[in-house]
């Protein structure tokens, strides 16, 4: 036995046993290597969001359940909508801190923040952008209340106190016109975008085209984030955003088309780039005579079945709500997708952030129908998404 | 003492028994215990089931050291001075390495995998412990494969108590 492997060893042109089996190591060692990286690359990509994603998870878990949102849709006012949310841990200490949307709205940011300080750092840039909303969303407030001659306290009453400007807003607080608030925002890039939209402004004397600049901004800035995903879940956080993009793009096309608006009207407020829906479709689509003509040059898109199911009701009523409705269901379903398909990435984020904005928007419609007199429980959940 | 080429390979096989299985074991639980440090940060009662979700890929590199302490033992590596050992004998001990080795790899990844998404469920619903370790412990089955086939390979190679 021993002398029939000397001479097979021998007949490969080794001397003897011991070269060989040096051999046979190094080969080993290769192929442990191999085998190494091969088993660990795709490692890399879920090992940064097992941490966030537990988190997430634990958030989600706490999404107000349909029996929870029935039971605050049937408090008899507005103190027991805040008193029942006072009841719940992850609302009650701004519930104690602010007035009951204010309260929502900062749950909602704080959300944002603490995401943005948890995910892996390839994604860490698109959701600072996505941070600038709050900014974004202050300095309109601030905007309007302006416009509509609040007093200080009541403005600081809207305002969130998120984003990059919240530690300089007093000096916008106390700006006396829109052309102060510009001054008050030097330095920063809202300047420039509000600046540029300013003679829209003082022409027609609507906020609209100030507001419209810092949305487009906004999404502008998103998209080009989330343009260059280096791998599958920010590949998904793309489609998720660029979903929002078309989303927004084609409200405003629709609402454009229900007034008669015309593409020189519609064009400055539009996002050129968008994501399915790019630059030349978006021209065509502004270019569209009504309604129904958008909806059909639609077909071929993922937009173009649900626009279609939600026309009737939009001929019926003449509101383009349900269309819009629509769409946001669109970007929800997105995420509900995404939450699915790559549960090891990016997907639970997604669909948290999907399920939190949907609860927050709900939330509001109770707050402010419990506002109203008269408001019935069956509207109010007529209104919910 | 002078090691001999079988005696060398017996610890290439034990080398490689705890090295795969421990990277294998390593991996995955840091993956499970990133989960159940995010689940406690949101969660402080998550602590106890976290650490089982955690440790559950723990068990990789236990079968992964037993075989490797086995080989040593049988090769006389330790507790001895090293037995005559041929070279068939010593490939078999890197047989039987690369087994618990490449097996408990595959299965210490994958455990913690599953791990850290139980936990993200558990912390989200608590009723899904169980259901949860049910699914974590599927992957153990190949590190038992494993570890079977590298006690059967010492075995018919007279490594194991020779």
């Amino acid at each position: 036995m021993a002398d029939g492997i000397i001479s097979i060893v021998a007949q490969m042109g080794f001397p003897s046993i011991d070269p060989l089996l040096g051999l046979l190591a190094l080969v080993g060692l290769i192929v442990g290597a191999i085998v190494i990286v091969v088993v660990i690359r795709p490692l890399l990509d879920i090992f940064p969001y097992a941490y966030p994603n537990a988190r997430v998870r634990a958030r989600t878990g706490k999404i107000l359940t349909e029996k929870q949102l029935t039971e605050i849709i049937e408090s008899n006012d507005l103190t027991e909508v805040t008193n029942y949310l006072r009841g719940l841990p992850d609302y009650a200490k701004y519930i104690d801190q602010y007035p009951l949307e204010k309260a929502l709205d900062t749950h909602l940011a704080d959300n944002y923040e603490t995401l943005t300080k948890i995910v892996p750092k390839d994604i860490k840039p698109i959701f600072s952008v996505l941070l600038q909303k709050w900014d974004i969303r202050n300095i309109k407030s601030i905007i309007a209340a302006k416009e509509a001659d609040l007093s200080r306290e009541e403005t600081v009453n809207l305002i969130v106190p998120f984003g990059e400007l919240k530690d300089s807003l007093d000096k916008l607080l106390d700006a006396k016109n829109i052309t102060e608030i510009i001054n008050g925002l030097e330095g920063t890039a809202y300047a420039h975008v509000l600046d540029e939209a300013l003679p829209a402004y003082q022409k027609t004397g609507m906020v609209l085209p100030l507001e419209a600049s810092l949305d487009k901004f906004f999404l502008e800035n998103l998209l080009t984030a989330a343009s260059n995903p280096s791998d599958e879940s920010a590949r998904a956080l793309h489609s998720y955003i660029g979903t929002q993009i078309d989303a927004a793009n084609l409200s405003i096309i629709l609402r454009a088309k229900a007034e008669g608006l015309m593409y020189d009207d519609i064009q400055p407020y539009i996002i050129s780039d968008g994501y399915q829906i790019r630059e030349w479709k978006l021209k065509d689509l502004m270019e569209s005579e009504s309604v129904g003509n958008v909806v059909s040059s639609l077909d071929g898109t993922e937009y173009a079945q649900i626009l279609t199911d939600a026309l009737p009701e939009y001929t019926k009523t003449g509101s383009v709500a349900p269309l819009e409705a629509a769409l946001d269901e669109k970007v929800r379903q997105t995420a509900k997708a995404l939450s699915v398909k790559i549960p090891f990435g990016i997907g639970p984020i997604v669909g948290f952030l999907s399920k939190k904005e949907k609860e927050i928007r709900n939330l509001k419609v109770i707050t402010r129908a419990k506002r109203e007199i008269g408001f019935s429980n069956s509207k109010i959940k007529e209104l919910l998404v | 003492m002078v090691l001999e080429i079988g005696a060398a390979l017996v610890a290439i096989g034990a080398g490689v028994a705890i090295g795969f299985a421990g990277l294998g074991s390593g991996l995955g639980q840091g993956i499970a215990a990133a989960g159940g440090v995010g689940a406690v940060a949101e969660d402080k009662g998550m602590f106890a089931q976290g650490l089982i979700f955690a440790v559950l890929a723990e068990t990789q590199a236990i079968y992964g050291l037993l075989i490797a302490i086995l080989l040593m033992l049988g090769a006389g590596l330790i507790g001895g001075t090293p037995k005559p050992i041929s070279v068939a004998a010593g490939l078999a001990a890197v047989g039987a390495g690369a087994a618990i080795g490449f097996a408990g790899l595959g299965s210490g990844i994958g455990q913690g995998i599953t791990g850290a998404s139980s936990v993200g469920a558990v912390v989200e619903d608590k009723d899904m412990f169980a259901q949860g370790l049910i699914f974590a412990v599927l992957s153990e089955t190949q590190a038992i494969y494993g570890l079977l086939v590298a006690i059967l390979i010492m075995l018919g190679a007279s490594l194991l108590g020779a």
